[in-house]
């Protein structure tokens, strides 16, 4: 699917309006400040998704984009592994940055995650004005390429192209860097351009 | 580096990474010191004719005719593959993608009469696969923890 200059802004807005709500409970959560980078929109042909997302260590919590479009794609709130350490050890009162993950790490991952993509979602589908819902969270720790492709692999339209809307968000105090993701459906997505122009032309 | 549905021939290193469901196939020939390798998605294409890497069931017979093509004899092709994991156990529940990837791989190689000399696929971890047909079709491993072996 391609898109125009003004859908593209539109798009990106969308991102901006549901990425600063992420932010803001993830500040609230480690109680610091929480920068927010500009929402970058990627159309990625799958053959150098490499090129966007490595074989690097991370943990990703993964919903899928449900409501009234039943499978509408993925949110993912992506974290390095130090990173995760760093939050999780924030949250818990902890201090080894050096420390494995066990399952009280991952129960807070979860935690977060579920608590930033409903702060997107919510925010995001306020203003389009239709119900998006994340499903129930899954959590990987693992090379963060193998992960995404396993979520493109059982996309529903058959792609060779993914649409990547990622905003970084970086807490200084805790050295923290974490992505919050969405890969839309094309159905989705379709779907996201349509309220969007409406949106503009109402206004 | 051999992206999502891409594949390559030739004598040089090749490498896969990242691989989740996806499989990581290579073929070596002892004879000639060459090999091909491909990184497949999805079991079948369905028809689909854009991409044929990106399948199980059009990129084995590629590869086939592009090493027969070579002057490669089939009696002496080694093939191996590593993937096929499920990443997550929640998404995966009826369409465990990884695992049917694999299955076809062997359906498909047992069809063409070839046997699979070796196999690292499933479980729940991500693998980067690196072949050298220029080092006797070496075939290694990585998971995300860095340690890397030969299959």
């Amino acid at each position: 699917m391609k898109l125009s200059a003004t859908q593209m802004d539109a798009m990106q807005e969308l991102g901006n309006i549901g990425a600063a709500h992420a932010a803001t409970t993830l500040s609230q959560m480690v109680s610091s400040p929480v920068e927010m980078s500009v929402p970058k929109i990627k159309v990625v042909d799958i053959a150098q998704l490499a090129d966007h997302i490595g074989e690097e260590s991370a943990a990703l919590v993964v919903f899928e984009l449900q409501g009234e479009i039943a499978h509408g794609g993925y949110i993912l709130f992506y974290i390095s592994r130090k990173s995760a350490v760093h939050l999780t050890n924030s949250m818990l009162g902890l201090t080894d940055p050096d420390r494995a993950l066990n399952e009280m790490d991952e129960s807070a991952l979860l935690e977060v995650g579920n608590i930033m993509a409903s702060a997107f979602l919510d925010a995001t589908a306020e203003l389009l004005g239709f119900v998006m819902l994340p499903s129930p969270p899954a959590l990987t720790v693992d090379m963060a390429h193998a992960a995404v492709q396993s979520l493109i692999a059982q996309m529903q339209d058959e792609v060779n192209e993914i649409v990547l809307f990622s905003t970084e968000l970086v807490c200084e105090e805790h050295k923290i860097d974490s992505d919050i993701i969405m890969m839309p459906e094309a159905s989705m997505l379709a779907t996201f351009v349509e309220r969007l122009e409406n949106l503009m032309k109402s206004s | 580096m051999i992206g999502i549905g891409e594949y390559h021939v030739g004598s040089t290193p090749m490498m896969a990474i990242g691989l989740g469901s996806c499989i990581g196939l290579t073929i070596y020939d002892r004879e000639r010191k060459i090999g091909a390798m491909v990184h497949i998605m999805l079991p079948e294409s369905s028809g689909r004719i854009d991409r044929p890497g990106k399948y199980a069931d059009s990129a084995i017979p590629l590869l086939l005719k592009k090493l027969t093509d070579l002057g490669c004899r089939k009696e002496a092709l080694v093939v191996k593959m590593a993937g096929g994991a499920c990443m997550f156990e929640y998404f995966g529940n009826n369409l465990n993608i990884g695992e049917r990837n694999a299955e076809k791989v062997r359906a498909v190689l047992a069809e063409n009469n070839i046997r699979l000399a070796a196999e690292e696929v499933g479980g729940k971890i991500g693998r980067t696969v690196a072949f050298y047909p220029d080092n006797g079709g070496k075939v290694t491993v990585r998971s995300a923890d860095g340690a890397a072996h030969e299959i």
